[in-house]
């Protein structure tokens, strides 16, 4: 029981990252059609940004605020300048551009900051972890029905949830809610009725990577540590979220995320020998696959009906 | 504009080009491994694995749309196959190339079966993660008795015999004298063959009856399937094609290395990057573009593999990459990525075309005389992907 408990609140800590990052990529994918593979890179040039801030001595309240507005500029900028250009030529044109953004960021975080993990004191760093937003020292645990769970994995669960409610409020009962839902379910329509189209989606793109910026620093928290492969493995696991979700639907994208993160941690833990460690990305894998080909349209969002 | 000169296909001019660039790629084939530096010829090794990976990753996506992010993974199966041949079992590494293409087959043709259902993103979404799989499934300690684990396997290359005779052609000597101490002029070769046997395979395809229907279901799925273009077995076929050919660089990566780890980059989704890079760069949907695509990636590479002393880049744009702390071919090749989709979507080779056209016409043959050979310019042959042509209508609609 303890350590089914334990299990549980890990994987849903490691499931609220993958939950944010899915998010980012749900709320792009309803405003463009567009699947952002650059999301989790985006993600963590904002975490290395709020480490430099940490550098810097900001507090990490601070901080966290900073970088996802680095991260809103960062995705605005990015539909604007590239993404909305090149979405006139063909859907592959996009899908190459995100592959080069996704490569372009990893590269410029490597250049700035080094291919290390850090906060590292071999490069003079004076942090000794990477700032977590909750208290995370050794004795920062509560017990619960004999499981002894920390009191970081509660505080990001909370997190996320207090955020899903506030997006759900921003989509549910804001004007910018109301346009995005509109630009959604039909961009032209939504234009024609005076909808800014345009400002919406560079909206979308800023609150997708911002979102995703947050994710970034919870992650690199719970690793102590930021480095540039944080984000591969998180990707996927994101992707993963978002396809058992249905990639239209915020509220899957949150439920898939904290559904593949209980999954992998807990198939980790119960078959060690047979998943372990190793074989985790493995679940994932298995999981996207046998969505796509039962249920391509996810567990809540809505199937496409093609017509030739 | 009307261009300058007009050559007519198959004529005399345009017969003495092919002559002229066959002498002269030719000449570069034997100049390298003869009178080139070690590292020139390693280079052109790594550049030839390049080509043979672009090439088959081409066939997928430039020619029949099927985006895959997974083909390190195939990459990865021929290494490992190579490998664990030659050190379980003790075989000789070319006898392996078979086997990889053999299984490479199989994997890829089982792939194919989700990837009937999957499509566009969602299918590069699935290729992705089997990308990322594909290392840790190395690592597996279930199966690490056969891959090794984490560690990897060591001496999985050729084992050279001392007495091995050197061959001269005319006091050129193109095969390395095979001794151990020059051996690389020999693993150049098999690139070569390699890549050779690729070019064929595609050239072959995209040329036939089965490379329209490739390039009809590129297009529009729907009309090929209508116009009697079985899709699930043609799918199916082309990707295990491109998952087999691709894993023969990688068997070339065994031998030519003497270890092998789950972590070597082009294994990893690193290499599947990569070899979109090289395919995008040269320019998609057409047979020299991943071959022009390999050669300028890996020489930028080499030349900028030392920048990241600031003292090594030369003066002239010193200012602009001294500030970083990697070596800055990734970035060049990012940014080329996202800058060639607006200017050139169809890479280096589709710039050379548009460029050439205004200068060049290439009056085709008059149909119906002589073989069906296509023309070697854009007047015609292998029909160009246009990315910029609107997608069909009705493919998104809700």
């Amino acid at each position: 029981m303890e350590l089914f408990l334990q299990r549980l609140v890990d994987g849903l800590s490691e499931g609220s990252v993958y939950a944010l990052i899915a998010l980012g990529l749900v709320i792009i994918y309803r405003g463009t059609g567009h699947l952002n593979f650059a999301q989790g890179e985006m993600a963590l040039f904002s975490t290395y940004v709020v480490y430099q801030f940490g550098e810097w001595g900001i507090p990490i309240g601070i901080a966290v605020v900073l970088g996802m507005a680095v991260g809103f500029t960062l995705g605005a900028a990015t539909e604007v300048a590239i993404v909305r250009p090149i979405s006139k030529k063909s859907p592959f044109a996009v899908f190459i551009v995100t592959i080069g953004l996704f490569q372009l960021l990893n590269w410029f975080d490597g250049a700035i900051w080094g291919g290390q993990q850090l906060p590292n004191s071999g490069v003079g760093s004076k942090q000794v972890r990477f700032p977590s937003l909750f208290p995370n020292a050794p004795t920062d645990f509560v017990t619960i029905f004999g499981a002894n769970i920390k009191v970081q994995s509660l505080g990001v669960i909370g997190l996320v949830a207090v955020l899903t409610v506030a997006l759900f409020a921003i989509f549910n009962h804001t004007r910018l809610g109301l346009a995005m839902r509109a630009v959604a379910a039909n961009g032209d329509s939504a234009n024609l009725v005076g909808i800014r189209t345009g400002r919406v989606l560079m909206a979308s793109w800023g609150l997708a990577a911002a979102i995703g910026a947050l994710g970034g620093v919870v992650f690199a928290g719970i690793n102590t540590n930021v480095n540039l492969g944080l984000m591969f493995t998180v990707f996927i696991y994101a992707s993963a979220a978002a396809t058992l979700g249905g990639f239209d639907s915020p509220g899957g994208a949150v439920i898939g995320g904290f559904s593949i993160g209980i999954i992998q941690n807990m198939a980790a833990g119960y078959a060690p020998k047979w998943i372990g460690q190793e074989m985790k990305v493995g679940v994932a894998f298995l999981v996207m696959l046998g969505v796509l080909l039962v249920r391509p349209s996810g567990l809540f969002g809505t199937s496409r009906v093609e017509r030739v | 504009m009307k261009p300058l000169i007009s050559i007519k296909s198959g004529g005399p001019a345009s017969w003495a080009i092919r002559i002229a660039c066959a002498l002269a790629v030719g000449y570069i084939l034997l100049w390298i491994p003869t009178r080139g530096s070690n590292s020139l010829i390693d280079t052109a090794t790594t550049a030839l694995t390049l080509m043979g990976a672009a090439l088959s990753l081409n066939l997928l996506l430039g020619f029949t749309g099927q985006i895959s992010l997974g083909h390190s993974a195939f990459f990865g199966i021929g290494t490992y196959t190579t490998a664990i041949f030659v050190t379980r079992w003790g075989w000789s590494p070319l006898k392996t190339l078979p086997v990889a293409f053999v299984v490479a087959f199989v994997v890829g043709a089982v792939v194919s079966l989700p990837a009937l259902r999957i499509k566009g993103v969602y299918l590069a979404l699935v290729t992705l993660a089997l990308g990322v799989v594909f290392p840790q499934f190395i690592k597996w300690p279930k199966i690490a008795w056969l891959t090794g684990g984490a560690r990897g396997l060591n001496d999985t290359g050729f084992k050279f015999d001392k007495n091995n005779r050197t061959y001269e052609i005319f006091g050129w000597n193109p095969w390395g004298n095979l001794r151990g101490e020059n051996v690389k002029p020999f693993y150049f070769w098999i690139g070569i063959g390699i890549v050779a046997i690729i070019y064929l395979i595609c050239r072959g395809l995209v040329k036939s009856r089965v490379g329209r229907s490739l390039i009809a279901i590129r297009d529009n799925s729907t009309a090929a399937a209508v116009m009697g273009v079985n899709l699930a077995v043609t799918k199916g076929i082309v990707f295990g094609l491109s998952a087999a050919m691709c894993a023969l660089p990688g068997c070339l990566t065994a031998m030519k290395g003497s270890v092998v780890t789950p972590d070597t980059a082009l294994l990893t989704v690193v290499g599947s990057i990569t070899f979109l890079i090289v395919m995008v760069v040269g320019g998609a949907g057409s047979l020299w573009g991943p071959i022009i695509g390999a050669v300028v990636f890996e020489l930028i590479t080499e030349k900028t593999s030392d920048w990241v002393d600031p003292d090594k880049i030369p003066s002239l744009i010193r200012p602009i990459f001294s500030w970083s702390d990697t070596a800055p071919a990734g970035g060049i090749f990012a940014l080329a990525l996202v800058v060639l989709m607006f200017v050139a979507p169809l890479g280096l080779v589709g710039l050379w075309k548009q460029t050439i056209a205004r200068v060049v016409s290439v009056v085709p043959r008059p149909a119906g005389s002589g073989t069906l050979d296509a023309p070697e310019s854009s007047a015609g042959g292998i029909p160009t992907w246009r990315p910029q042509q609107e997608p069909p209508a009705g493919d998104e609609a809700e």
